[in-house]
């Protein structure tokens, strides 16, 4: 190596240097106090702050803890019927923005974002009124209705950006081939769009099982959910337990949420151009 | 799409509500008690034991579904939608004055209860219900604070050591206006409802002067930060504390300050909604016997106001003053009340005191 270059050589490496440890430190500050969490749930303490060696005691209460599972369960009802329901009205939605031209579509597109924009507090409280005024019974049917509201949204959004990538000649060509309209829906777009479908069903059920403002207002008798179930252990003091249940909640959050990325990428762009 | 939504949420209500009106008169959810025998009750977290619920539902035949919440203002809100379906709820003092004002509970019809005469009168006729009218006691407890005596020289016994300079950043205050404002009066040795506005203003003034020495102001989590030995002091509520005090009795101690302090107290509680009127009135009365009183108490390790059961509590919870305060301290402690338009006073000076 030459004299000359050495002095940008060594600033390249500072550079880089000082890169690494900035973006160490960013994901310690984000991402310690959750592997303290997860820490924790192994901790023999009764209290969440003292650490007095390890067990899996918490996870074996967990297990035998009716509440808590049977808050799991309705939990996993509200977000597999919501997903379900969402997914199917969203992308309906979202074909009927991304495909024809109708009056009131700009409005309707604009409206879209609402319910994600509005704060959460705002929706819970608005449902909670609307279901007092029709004089429906504040059950499990509301949480999932309600989940449904923003839901709906979030899918529309998700597969809406897959549609704009969509190369509308593919469809054309199997109508010129002799595909009957219905026939190149489920044989050409869907399997097309469907990344986009998927992603946005995990994304959905990773929000309704993670939602509790909206859930707080709407949940009657006999629904309650994981996040309203932990809430309330909160008041006596938290303990491993929580820590143990919120465990295992961020690991299904966390396999979904990689699930939902990796399908958004599709399979054609998947391998290229990640870093 | 808002209102794309609202039309699909309204348009499967309609649905289902036609679906059900199919099936019968009513919703499937809301059959009534004479059908099925149910019991909806709404409680806060870790207030009954499950074994209880079971022993309910073998002598009555009466299935108890059960929610769980972590604030009054849950309850105001259930019960304010109109369409919660809660027949028993389990409201704290203030709250249930509230909810009286609102005409959000129904009146207890007393010959249905025979087990009513079980409770101690030093518990009744306070003033949120002053005839109870419409609440119980079902358990009560104190505001204190509680202090690591590894770290502490000397015996405790008063909300002075709270404003001891000495004691600059060991000392953790509950992140409540009332409370701290409680605290102050007291250690004045004034009433904690009082609506004075110089007496107030002298309260504020101690509350800022102590603002230096706080090291937190904490409601939800002051037990764990105690018993990790970030704070010595730290005031609170009881039920926290006597948990880390019955587990570390070496170390830690629970006082009730000989100033006074705030006593709170949940009560049970018929909405004016509720449906299932005869499993209600089943379960008030069943929660008031005596050996089921007992076993709540055993269970939960919070006091109630049921005499007779004191004989079959465990004598370690009877003589806890964390759990059971001694008769002679209660009658140091003050409910808190509605001051009504005073809050917004206070509410002005722990602004000032929070910004400071």
């Amino acid at each position: 190596m030459s004299v000359a270059r050495r002095p940008a050589e060594a600033d390249d490496r500072r550079g880089r240097f000082f890169l690494r440890a900035h973006s160490g430190l960013i994901y310690v500050f984000l991402y310690a106090p959750i592997a303290i969490l997860v820490l924790f749930s192994f901790n023999r303490a009764r209290q969440t702050a003292v650490w007095e060696g390890l067990t899996l005691d918490w996870y074996r209460i967990l297990l035998h803890d009716d509440l808590i599972l049977s808050a799991v369960r309705n939990s996993l009802i509200v977000a597999a019927a919501c997903t379900f329901t969402a997914t199917v009205f969203g992308t309906l939605a979202a074909l009927a923005l991304g495909r024809h031209e109708f009056p009131g579509k700009g409005m309707t597109r604009n409206l879209l974002y609402l319910p994600i924009i509005i704060p959460e507090i705002v929706v819970g409280a608005a449902l909670v009124t609307f279901f007092g005024v029709i004089e429906l019974r504040l059950s499990l049917w509301t949480v999932i209705l309600a989940h449904v509201v923003f839901s709906i949204s979030y899918v529309a959004i998700v597969v809406r950006a897959r549609l704009s990538g969509f190369d509308r000649s593919l469809e054309e060509a199997a109508l010129d081939l002799g595909a009957r309209p219905l026939q190149t829906f489920w044989r050409v777009t869907l399997p097309l769009i469907l990344p986009g479908i998927v992603a946005g069903a995990l994304l959905v059920f990773t929000i309704s099982i993670d939602d509790y403002v909206i859930t707080s207002f709407v949940a009657g008798v006999g629904a309650t959910t994981l996040p309203l179930q932990i809430y309330s252990m909160l008041k006596v003091g938290v303990t491993p337990e929580v820590n143990a249940v919120s465990t295992l909640l961020l690991a299904l959050t966390i396999g979904l949420i990689a699930a939902a990325q990796r399908l958004q990428q599709g399979p054609s762009e998947r391998g290229e151009g990640t870093d | 799409m808002k209102d794309w939504s609202r039309i699909l949420a309204t348009g499967l209500i309609v649905l289902i509500q036609a679906g059900c009106q199919g099936k019968g008169k009513k919703p499937a959810a809301d059959a009534p008690s004479s059908q099925a025998k149910r019991l909806n009750l709404y409680i806060w977290s870790a207030y009954i034991p499950r074994e209880v619920l079971d022993a309910f539902t073998a002598k009555t035949g009466i299935a108890v579904r059960f929610d769980t919440y972590d604030s009054n203002e849950a309850v105001l809100e259930k019960l304010q939608s109109g369409v919660a379906g809660y027949d028993i709820v389990v409201p704290s003092d203030y709250m249930v004055r509230i909810l009286i004002q609102q005409k959000l509970l129904q009146p207890l019809d007393k010959a249905r209860l025979q087990n009513v005469k079980n409770l101690d009168p030093l518990f009744l006729g306070r003033k949120f219900d002053p005839d109870n009218s419409y609440s119980l006691p079902y358990v009560w407890g104190t505001t204190g604070f509680a202090y690591n005596k590894r770290k502490v020289r000397g015996s405790v016994d008063g909300w002075g050591v709270l404003f001891d300079p000495s004691n600059r950043g060991r000392i953790l205050m509950l992140d409540d206006m009332r409370e701290c404002f409680a605290v102050a009066l007291k250690y004045l040795g004034h009433s904690l409802n009082s609506k004075d506005p110089a007496t107030l203003k002298r309260a504020a003034d101690l509350l800022k002067r102590q603002k230096p020495l706080v090291k937190t102001y904490n409601s939800a989590d002051f037990g764990n930060i105690l018993a990790a030995g970030d704070v010595d002091y730290a005031h609170g509520y009881n039920g926290q504390f006597a948990k880390l005090v019955a587990a570390r009795p070496d170390t830690f101690a629970y006082v009730i300050p000989k100033e006074g302090a705030t006593i709170w107290m949940d009560n049970v509680c018929i909405p004016v909604k509720a449906r299932n009127l005869d499993s209600a009135y089943a379960f008030l009365d069943f929660v008031m016997e005596p050996e089921i009183n007992a076993r709540i108490v055993n269970g939960v390790s919070y006091a109630s106001a049921n005499v007779p059961a004191r004989q079959f509590i465990e004598p370690g919870i009877l003589k806890d003053p964390a759990i059971y305060a001694p008769e002679a301290a209660v009658a140091r402690c003050e409910f808190l009340e509605d001051i009504g338009d005073t809050t917004t006073l206070l509410d002005q000076y722990w602004t000032e005191i929070k910004a400071q």
